[in-house]
């Protein structure tokens, strides 16, 4: 038997999303069950034990395991990484203390406090020794230095260990010695060399990246060694796919190795599902917004590609290698609206969470939200997973009158919608931040809304963008679990070889991409992946002249005189593009190289619904709720489940599923398509 | 329902026409990043916006304290009337302006904007030009002595009729520039802003309507100006509170100056009094004060706890006057020389916080230290010239609730990484690290300053530093110390040390000398003994407070990786408690003109001549 099922399984917060997926025949199994925060193992198994169970599929005939994790995300925010040390260049202890030195420009210079760095400068060893810009040893190491970190580390009793010295990029002999002795010394202690993690110049952020990493490193170790373990107790023998932050997967070794990659291992898993569906439906460029219980994850899509950043951030933190371009807000069904003692009202960032959640779940939460809102002004049913959770209408419109209506002296309709509008505000200036602030046109863009809330909002934030178009997927709760089936194994190359203007030297560019490709080919070769799966893609990191800022400009090979000059024209072209102008006779220096290595799993076919043998679907009911202004009025209502491939269904109405809810205003129109996802558009059919 | 009054939009429109103006002034920045040219624009960000109701009051902005009163000036050369949609109206003139902007290379754009033919607001945006002409590269100097050697002034000026630009000018302009192509990339984004906020606020118009935008803007002010009214009244009682600071010197003169302010509040009104503050000085840091700013700081300073309560003309209504006196440091005569301001803008925060902490029982932050640049202008054999421009951070003054910040420069401009600076300058760096001991001791420490070990690759380069607060440290308050002071060593660990004056331009290196740059720290704040042990022992770790100076500042006894307990108790009962609600090498109280001792000359260098 060939095994033919790959199984999905995204942890969240609250509830673990699993699909088994059976890739012959197109057929999707599809459960949610509670994730455990504070044993996430444990909430792992629960849903492949659900999963199992209830598809009755042989865990033999599952081909792949999928997983997009939060547990990365956890240790980094909540600082419950390992006690890590640091060893770095004699004189720099400090650096990453210092960092680049900056209030943030929205900060209040009188109240901002740092934020507190991964590693304390207590834990951070100097050596002597050291580099030069142009890889040439300027002093030698001092190995009995090394030696004596080690004892300070073995001492504090570490557990991990990060290795940054000045300028490793440029010759990384005096960072893998400092590795082999550290190795040698402290045989328990996790190490994490910034000439594996990030060899590109720029010392704070190469720190920060690589101390992060050596910090998650045991917590993902630990995380994977409980789940193969617990696969192959359950006859599960496939391999196990770990989705990163740059919308590739790898295996559990890399995991643990390059653990801060899974930093945005979840959201960057719901964009690539987005820029999947979206490519199926022949749209290949996409805003997308995310939006569960606390917060909402903004990403793009263009080229039928989720995009990539160089300079994303995990809380406080900066992650300076290519990740999925995500901005993320606290918006959220669960966003509390709070009018303060001076009369103002906000909505967000704070959340009534999971626990007591908003008022209507009825387990105690009095503060009203969201989705309080949402269900006063008839958008969500009064029963949600298709009854098993009844809601509580009264408590919301109380909690909505006592704290927002009364203080403010409005009505519960009028401060309903006020909460509800405001969100919307505050999700539609994340959008245009990943927009309009990157300089692209929103109406040039088609909208994808997801997240268990993002349906219910999605119609007007497309109307308020003038977005072409609003795609909701068929299955909107469970984004993420779908776009873990569209992943690839990806790692990412790089290197700084600064080359001055007038000085390119095509063979040596050529000889560091091959050596680029040579390690990215060996990556792939340990993990199995056939020669004919294996792609490589180059490209250089580039900017004029004393400028600080450089961009990714993508690369063919071999490299010759007439493709640098070919690449410096893209150079300029790309940077017309992003910031309006170039200047075609200015130098240009190339900084770094990057080679991107992917193995191609195997593809799963989404499945299609039947066609519709009418146009119109039957509605399920009729439900008074407020579109737009402050009238509630009567609208149909229709289950998801009913809408067949070529359904239309004209706003104003309501689309009830197990997992969502999707709102339609007055003059859109939504067409089902053949896999089951709703592309809504203004005007008629 | 509620209805719509244009008196008063309700509290949900009024949010949702915050958001629109904060959302806009956000696009507007960012499409100044990303279409600027210069590394100062594009790097340092060195850029404001802000949105102004029709009497030019600030609306929204960015929160800083360097200008204000933006467009009175420009009303002055060019009525109201005559003004039409599609203007664009430009100036840098400190003085033509009466200090609307503070020093030349910040280049303001403003654009009015009409509804129905109506002018309703303005739309702005400045920016920091990276060389206007002048002296020196750069167009600031420390050694200038009149405003004529700091670039190219423009007076207020109409650089778009109608959509149409005014080429001769921008011309003008630019020739005038070393740098003309990224003065150009830098005008067209500056300019291209502010068209953008104009479109952004009048589609803002079109949804809400005009009535009810300019009502929201009114609401704005008037929710500001009461936050901060109610902040004063419940903290600062009737009474007169005076205090004076110290600046170590102008640069050109080794003469130290002071400012000097008197807060007063009598019946709920607000006064502060700048008229005794020492006269103009020959030398740079002259500081053109807008009246708002020393109000945006008071507002910034009282109202930190307000969430939403952002920075705008509401403090500049809540504060009732502000005096200066003619030909005095922050109001001098043309054409005295502003390059370096920021020297008595941050000199205008700490004596301001000094009134407070008499006003309040100590309840006001300790003072900060002034950010570092120098310029290293080196030149090789082969007739290159490496330039290097560097901002140096520095500690901030320890809060009532916070220690200061440690190694900061300002708001929103970040420093060079070492592996960028040893690729773009010429140099290497040999050591940065944190400035040990340089945060005043206090319950809550002063920020410390920074080391940076410079070592000279040219064959030869002239070195210039603008190194305040080194006679003249950040103070501390309520029994907080004050920081250390900071310095400039050549060759410190070589035979035969020397000073670089800490305000000087032209000295002379050769190849191979290492400079060290020690910068200063923030004053503390509250006694030294009331900082909780484990606190101390974690900054000694750490490497912000060496083990001696926790026993001698803050008695706490450190004895084999630990707190020595007893030893401890033993001698913090045994230190004098503080004898004065401020310090600066002794403690003292307002009143006192606390003057240190010069360590070395600050303004004259001390070696290998001057340039």
């Amino acid at each position: 038997m060939i095994a033919r099922h790959a199984l999905s399984l995204d942890v969240g917060g609250t509830f673990t999303d699993v699909i088994l997926a059976d890739r012959a025949g197109g057929a999707l199994h599809v459960a949610k069950s509670p994730s455990v925060p504070s044993a996430p193992a444990d909430g792992f198994f629960g849903g492949v034990d659900r999963m199992l169970d209830r598809s009755g599929v042989d865990p033999a005939d599952v081909a792949t395991v999928l997983h997009g994790s939060t547990i990365v995300t956890n240790a980094i925010l909540e600082g419950k990484g390992a006690r890590t040390g640091l060893v770095t260049t004699k004189g720099f202890r400090h650096v990453l203390e210092i960092g680049r030195a900056e209030i943030p420009r929205a900060a209040n210079l009188f109240s901002w406090v740092k934020p507190r760095r991964p590693v304390p400068a207590r834990y951070i060893f100097e050596v002597p020794g050291r580099i030069r810009l142009d890889g040439t040893e300027a002093a030698p190491l001092d190995e009995a230095a090394v030696e004596a970190a080690a004892e300070a580390i073995r001492g504090a009793g570490l557990g991990a260990v990060a290795v940054v010295l000045l300028h490793s990029y440029a010759n990384r002999a005096h960072e893998r010695r400092v590795g082999e002795i550290l190795r040698a010394g402290l045989p328990d202690v996790e190490i994490a060399l910034s000439v594996d993690v990030l060899p590109v110049f720029r010392e704070y952020e190469r720190t920060v990246a690589t101390a992060l990493n050596a910090s998650v490193q045991p917590v993902v170790r630990r995380y994977i060694g409980r789940l193969s373990a617990g696969l192959a107790g359950r006859a599960v023998e496939a391999p196990l796919l770990l989705m990163k932050s740059n919308g590739g997967a790898c295996l559990p070794e890399e995991a643990a190795r390059g653990a801060v990659h899974l930093a945005l291992s979840g959201p960057a898993a719901g964009a690539l599902g987005a820029a999947w569906l979206g490519r199926a439906a022949g749209i290949d460029d996409l805003l997308t917004i995310d939006m569960g219980g606390t917060s909402a994850d903004v990403a793009l899509v263009r080229n039928g590609q989720p995009a990539l950043s160089t300079a994303g951030r995990v809380g406080e933190h900066p992650l300076a290698f290519p990740m999925i371009d995500i901005h993320t807000i606290g918006a959220g069904g669960g966003s509390v609206a709070t009018v303060t003692e001076q009369g103002a009202i906000r909505v967000g960032p704070e959340s009534a969470g999971a626990d007591p959640g908003p008022a209507c779940y009825g387990k105690g939460g009095e503060r009203p939200t969201v989705s309080d809102a949402n269900l006063v002004l008839g958008r969500i049913p009064p029963a949600l997973l298709d009854g098993e959770v009844a809601l509580a209408p009264a408590a919301a419109e109380t909690a909505i009158a006592r704290h927002v209506a009364e203080p403010l002296g409005m009505d519960l309709i009028a401060a309903a919608r006020g909460i509800v509008d405001l969100v919307n505000a505050n999700m539609t200036g994340a959008l245009k931040v990943m927009s309009v602030e990157r300089g692209l046109d929103p109406r040039d863009f088609a909208l994808a809304a997801f997240g268990g809330a993002g349906p219910v909002h999605g119609a007007e934030l497309m109307r308020e963008l003038r977005a072409s178009r609003l795609l909701v997927p068929r299955f909107p709760g469970i984004l993420c679990a779908i776009g873990l089936l569209a992943t690839d194994l990806r790692y990412d190359f790089a290197v700084t070889r600064l080359q001055r203007a007038g000085a390119f030297d095509a063979a040596a560019t050529e000889a560091v991409f091959a050596e680029l490709t040579h390690e990215a080919d060996r990556r792939l070769e340990a993990n199995g992946v056939p020669p004919e799966r294996r792609r490589f893609r180059r490209s250089a990191d580039m900017r004029y002249e004393k400028q600080g800022v450089e961009l990714t400009v993508p690369c063919g090979g071999p490299i010759t005189g007439n493709a640098l000059a070919a690449l410096v024209a893209d150079f300029h072209a790309l940077h017309d593009r992003l910031y309006t102008f170039c200047e075609p006779d200015g130098p240009v220096e190339i900084v770094n190289q990057r080679v991107e290595a992917a193995g191609l799993t195997d593809r799963f076919a989404l499945p299609e619904l039947p066609a519709a043998s009418s146009e119109r679907p039957e509605p399920s009911g009729e439900r008074l709720a407020c579109f737009d202004g402050h009238a509630l009025r009567p609208a149909p209502t229709y289950r998801r489940e009913s809408l067949l491939a070529g359904h239309a269904v004209e706003g104003p109405a309501i689309v009830d599923q197990l997992d969502s809810t999707t709102v339609l205003l007055p003059g859109q129109t939504a067409l089902t398509d053949r896999y089951g996802n709703l592309l809504i558009s203004e005007g008629g059919p | 329902m509620t209805p719509e009054s244009p008196a008063a939009p309700n509290r949900f429109t009024l949010e949702l026409i915050k958001g629109a103006l904060n959302a806009a002034r956000s696009e507007m920045e960012a499409l100044i990043a990303r279409a600027a040219m210069s590394p100062f624009i594009r790097e340092k960000k060195d850029y404001f916006t802000a949105f102004l109701n029709r009497d030019g009051e600030l609306v929204v902005s960015t929160s800083l304290t360097l200008a204000g009163n933006l467009v009175d000036a420009i009303l002055e050369e060019y009525p109201a009337e005559t003004m039409r949609p599609g203007d664009l109206y430009w100036y840098n003139d400190v003085y033509g302006v009466g200090g609307a902007v503070s020093h030349l290379p910040d280049m303001v754009f403003v654009m009015p904007v009409f509804h129905e033919g109506r002018l309703f607001a303005f739309a702005e945006a400045w920016g920091h030009l990276w060389d206007i002409g002048g002296s020196v590269p750069g167009s600031i100097s420390p050694h200038a002595v009149s405003v004529f050697q700091e670039g190219i002034m423009i007076p207020p000026v109409r650089v778009m009729r109608e959509g149409v630009e005014n080429r001769e000018v921008v011309r003008i302009f630019m020739r005038n520039s070393r740098f003309p192509d990224m003065l150009r990339g830098d005008l067209k984004a500056i300019m291209a802003a502010c068209q953008l906020g104009a479109r952004r606020l009048t589609e803002t118009v079109e949804r809400h309507g005009v009535e009810v935008v300019e009502a929201a803007f009114e609401a704005m002010l008037t929710e500001t100006e009461g936050a901060l009214r109610s902040e004063v009244a419940a903290r600062i009682p009737d009474g007169e509170y005076a205090f004076r600071d110290r600046i170590d010197s102008d640069a050109v003169t080794d003469r130290s100056y002071f400012v000097d302010v008197v807060l007063r509040k009598a019946n709920g009104a607000l006064e502060m009094d700048f008229s005794a503050s020492d006269r103009q000085a020959d030398g740079p840091i002259n500081f053109l004060m807008d009246d708002s700013v020393p109000k945006f700081m008071l507002g910034l300073w009282m109202c930190m706890d307000r969430p939403g309560i952002g920075m705008n003309g509401g403090f500049e209504r809540a504060v009732e006057s502000v005096v200066k006196k003619p030909g005095t440091l922050v109001a001098p005569r043309f054409p005295a020389p502003l390059g370096l301001r920021s020297h008595t803008m941050i000199r205008v925060t700490s004596a301001l916080f000094g009134t407070l902490a008499q006003a309040t029982g100590g309840r006001a932050s300790a003072a900060p230290s002034v950010y570092v640049l120098y310029y290293l202008r080196g030149r090789n054999a082969d007739g290159t010239e490496p330039l290097c421009i560097e901002g140096l951070s520095v500690g901030f003054g320890a809060r009532t609730f916070a220690d200061g910040i440690d190694a900061v420069y300002y708001v929103a401009q970040e420093n060079y990484p070492i592996e960028f600076a040893e690729m773009e300058f010429g140099v290497e760096i040999e050591a940065f690290g944190i400035h040990r001991d340089s945060g005043g001791a206090g319950r809550w420490r002063g920020g410390c300053g920074i080391v940076r070990d410079v070592r000279v690759l040219s064959d030869e380069a002239r070195f210039g530093i603008r190194l305040d607060n080194c006679r003249q440290p950040a103070f501390g308050v309520h029994g907080g110390l004050a920081g250390a002071p900071g310095r400039v060593i050549v060759n410190p660990d070589g035979p035969e040390p020397w000073d670089i004056a800490t305000m000087s331009d032209g000295t002379r290196l050769a190849k191979g000398d290492l400079v060290r740059i020690v910068t200063p720290g923030g004053g503390g704040w509250g006694s030294p003994a009331d900082r909780p042990a484990g606190d101390v022992l974690a900054d000694v770790l750490d490497g912000f407070v060496s083990e001696e100076a926790a026993a001698r500042d803050y008695g706490v006894v450190l004895a084999g990786g630990g707190v020595d307990r007893e030893a401890t108790l033993a001698r913090r009962a045994a230190m004098p408690r503080p004898s004065g609600m401020f310090h600066r090498g002794r403690y003292y109280d307002a009143g006192e003109d606390r003057m240190d001792a010069a360590p070395a000359a600050v303004s004259a260098s001390a070696r290998a001549g001057t340039g």
